[in-house]
């Protein structure tokens, strides 16, 4: 800048446009100059590193190599990302000690897992993300849904298919299909109301007892035969996935979010009338055994 | 040398400088209000409102294509047209070519954003124009070809300013990039769908070689041939070096070329295409660099010129953003920093430090000297382009700054492990984790677009004074005329 201060017309290279448009001559700053070189020397210091130039049909290799294990044999190549990739899951100090864990567990039953500390830490730590990445979509974040009527929560002790550990594997590795058939034509509306109050009386909500002994006869009876798999006493089939009505649990008429007696009959009126349609899909082939453990015990966890 | 300004409208054609100018403003305000929009439906994605043509992934082509060639493209041309008339004391060479310029060059934008929200896209980042627009687009460009080399021709003096090098390399690159990048097959004549000359990762390669010198030519050596012109003349100064100029002008255009690879980092791309880009990628710091170094140390010596010139403000600014950017490129083309940066906000934040900090800014002060210029009058307030520099200025940090916590927080929580070795974030987490700086990102947009309203009533003011003060001077020529037949 000290340059440019001095004689500051004689510094110009002489040309004008524009009425007043000039330009200094001013040297490159030796800062800029030196910092450029630098760069150069950077790059070439890169593309002496890593594979760099295209040569005929291949490649200058560069002198970085990676080494790997390869069908137990110890393998050397030129520094390539997949490479890099192969060497990190096998030595890396993350992978390790996930290796570690995983072998242990897949090697544990499912009692061994649940009784150990360490391992049910570990299943924590890893089935909240396989759960959040595969399940979260429909159960929510953490087991519970945004509302009631899409899946069923996870957090509660209810288990439409079942709690024990050999049923909860079967519901992730196979998948379930929730089905009730639609009963609005076959009944009509009188009659899809009966039973509406007699369900809502299984679970002690005050309701119309005339109707709701009519909507008695209809469940224990031929004619709605809901005892099928709801069984006499409303408590439900886990082999059916049919729900418990006598608890408080809800997972498709909200029941609990209907502001008075009539919303609440409604809600449950809408689930007789129309049915229930629901899929959960299967697992297996998609996670791999390991992974479908570590779920199955952290769901069950998550119940408790 | 000095020529006289006197009857520069007559000598000059500044009516399609005019009208270039009046439709950046326009696409501006539209497109930065889309990008906005956009913003807010990250944010708060219930804004969609379930409608197909208001989505994200519909509106972000529309915003995008406003702001890169509606507003950044027109103020192009209104530039390129006023200084090489100017430098060159020169008309331009056709006025019916130019002419065609300018409706080709609006219609593919309109036509463009109407596809869009449509479905109708050719679905290549900045490129999404179907064929037809692509064809239209190659005539105009052919057009502008024309119309600024015939005009150098033209000129009255042997040397050629720097800043038409600079608009030159800009209209040649971006005729190469754009033909490329489109050759396609369409299905049918009355078919808006086509088919790629390229698949795979030979399409992708093609992509970011039209993507990054999109940037290079189209967004960086362009608006330095703005900056050539407008910051020497706005600080009454002679540009620093010659020296310079040359040499990064040219560094510039050979480096450029290289670097599209480092967008494809960690993919099927050959290690070695992504290394080679890289490596030019660091190497073309410092030629970025020297266009910052010339505009500001341009106003060595008249440093006060900041205190009382807010249009020196805006270009200035555009230039420390300008800075700012190409430092921090080059080091997110590093495979290393890449593996954190890339797929997050990180990139978002970096592409606009260039887009509103420096071809933003550098556009709006260059306007602000042009524009009473052009309509032969005095900007009508002073005090609100102080206005719009704060709220523009404020607006980039928040914007900037949320997209540097978003993209890095991000980036740092999806590599992140736990005890066991196990990822200790879920993905979903990462998003909950990058609300608030959206949100805060939104408003940064907000504070931008509103810096562009005031830009907008300031200019709508000044038009309108200038029409004012032109018809009292021809009713006092009329009244003189009147006395003296009398």
């Amino acid at each position: 800048m000290a340059e440019q201060n001095q004689g500051k017309a004689v510094q110009t290279t002489g040309h004008a446009w524009d009425g007043d448009l000039q330009e200094f001559n001013n040297p490159l700053p030796r800062w800029w100059l030196w910092t450029f070189y630098a760069t150069v020397v950077f790059a070439v210091i890169y593309w002496i590193w890593y594979p760099a130039w295209p040569v005929a049909d291949s490649f200058t290799k560069g002198i970085g190599t990676v080494t790997y294990q390869r069908d137990g044999k110890e393998v050397t190549t030129h520094w390539n990302a997949r490479a890099e990739l192969i060497e990190e899951m096998q030595t890396g100090s993350e992978t390790m000690k996930q290796q570690a864990y995983l072998q242990k567990v897949a090697a544990a039953s499912y009692d061994e897992i649940v009784n150990d500390p360490d391992m049910m830490a570990f299943t924590r730590s890893m089935a909240k993300v396989l759960f959040a990445d595969n399940c979260a979509a429909c159960h929510g974040v953490g087991g519970t849904p945004a509302r009631i009527g899409l899946y069923p929560n996870l957090r509660d002790d209810a288990w439409l298919w079942g709690g024990d550990i050999a049923s909860i594997e079967q519901t992730i590795r196979e998948g379930r299909n929730g089905f009730m058939p639609a009963f609005g034509q076959v009944l009509g509306e009188d009659k899809v109301e009966q039973l509406a109050h007699y369900v809502l009386s299984l679970s002690g909500h005050a309701v119309d007892t005339a109707k709701a002994d009519l909507g008695q006869a209809i469940f224990q009876g031929k004619e709605g035969g809901c005892y099928y798999c709801h069984t006499e006493s409303g408590k439900g089939m886990a082999s059916q996935g049919a729900a418990n009505l006598t608890d408080a649990i809800w997972t498709v008429a909200d029941v609990p979010g209907a502001a008075d007696d009539a919303a609440r009959i409604n809600a449950v009126e809408a689930v007789v009338r129309n049915g229930v349609h629901r899929q959960m899909p299967a697992w297996s082939g998609r996670l791999d055994d390991t992974q479908i453990k570590l779920l199955t015990v952290y769901v069950q966890s998550l119940g408790i | 040398m000095a020529h006289s300004a006197a009857a520069a409208t007559t000598q000059y054609n500044y009516d399609i400088i005019k009208k270039f100018a009046l439709m950046a403003l326009l696409w501006g305000l539209l497109g930065m209000s889309a990008g906005t929009y956009i913003a807010a439906e990250l944010a708060f994605p219930f804004l969609n409102f379930d409608i197909a043509e208001i989505t994200f992934g519909r509106l972000r082509p529309v915003h995008t294509t406003l702001v890169i060639f509606g507003f950044g493209g027109s103020a192009l041309f209104a530039t390129s047209y006023y200084v090489v008339q100017r430098t060159c004391q020169a008309r331009l060479a056709s006025d019916w070519m130019a002419n065609l310029t300018f409706w080709g060059w609006q219609l593919s934008v309109l036509i463009g954003i109407i596809g869009y929200v449509n479905g109708i896209t050719e679905g290549k980042e900045y490129a999404e124009f179907p064929w037809y627009v692509d064809l239209l687009i190659t005539v105009t460009w052919v057009l502008y070809l024309l119309v600024f080399v015939m005009t150098l021709m033209r000129r009255s003096q042997p040397h050629i300013y720097v800043a038409n090098w600079f608009y030159l390399a800009f209209i040649l690159a971006t005729a190469i990039l754009h033909v490329f990048r489109n050759l396609s097959v369409p299905v049918g004549l009355f078919n808006t769908t086509s088919y790629s000359l390229y698949s795979g990762v030979q399409d992708a390669m093609v992509q970011w070689w039209y993507g990054h010198n999109a940037v290079g030519f189209f967004l960086t050596a362009a608006f330095l041939g703005m900056m050539y012109y407008f910051v020497p003349k706005q600080a009454g100064r002679p540009i620093y070096s010659y020296r310079l100029s040359i040499i990064h002008f040219w560094a510039l255009s050979f480096m450029y070329m290289w670097v599209g690879g480092h967008h494809l980092h960690w993919t099927a791309l050959p290690d070695w295409a992504s290394s080679l880009a890289a490596a030019f990628s660091i190497m073309l710091l410092l030629p970025s660099w020297g266009g910052m170094i010339n505009g500001i140390m341009t106003l060595s010596g008249a440093w006060e010129k900041l205190r009382t010139d807010p249009i020196m403000l805006f270009l200035i600014t555009a230039l420390s953003f300008y800075g700012m950017s190409t430092f921090e490129g080059p080091m997110m083309s590093l495979k290393s920093v890449n593996a954190l940066s890339h797929y997050t906000d990180w990139t978002v934040g970096h592409v606009h430090s260039g887009a509103l900090g420096w071809v933003a800014m550098i556009s709006f002060g260059s306007f602000y000297h042009l524009i009473p210029r052009l309509w032969e009058t005095r900007l009508y307030s002073v005090k609100l382009v102080y206005v719009h520099f704060w709220l523009a200025t404020i607006g980039i940090v928040l914007y900037i700054a949320s997209m540097w916590v978003s993209g890095i927080g991000q980036g740092l929580m999806l590599r992140a492990f736990d005890d066991y070795g196990n990822l200790a974030y879920t993905f979903i987490e990462s998003v909950v984790f990058m609300h608030w700086p959206l949100v805060v990102r939104m408003i940064g947009g907000m504070f931008f677009v509103s810096g562009v309203v005031v830009m907008a009533v300031n200019v709508t003011m000044t038009i309108r004074n200038a029409k004012l003060e032109q018809a009292a001077l021809e009713a006092k020529i009329a009244a003189k005329l009147a006395k003296a037949g009398a």
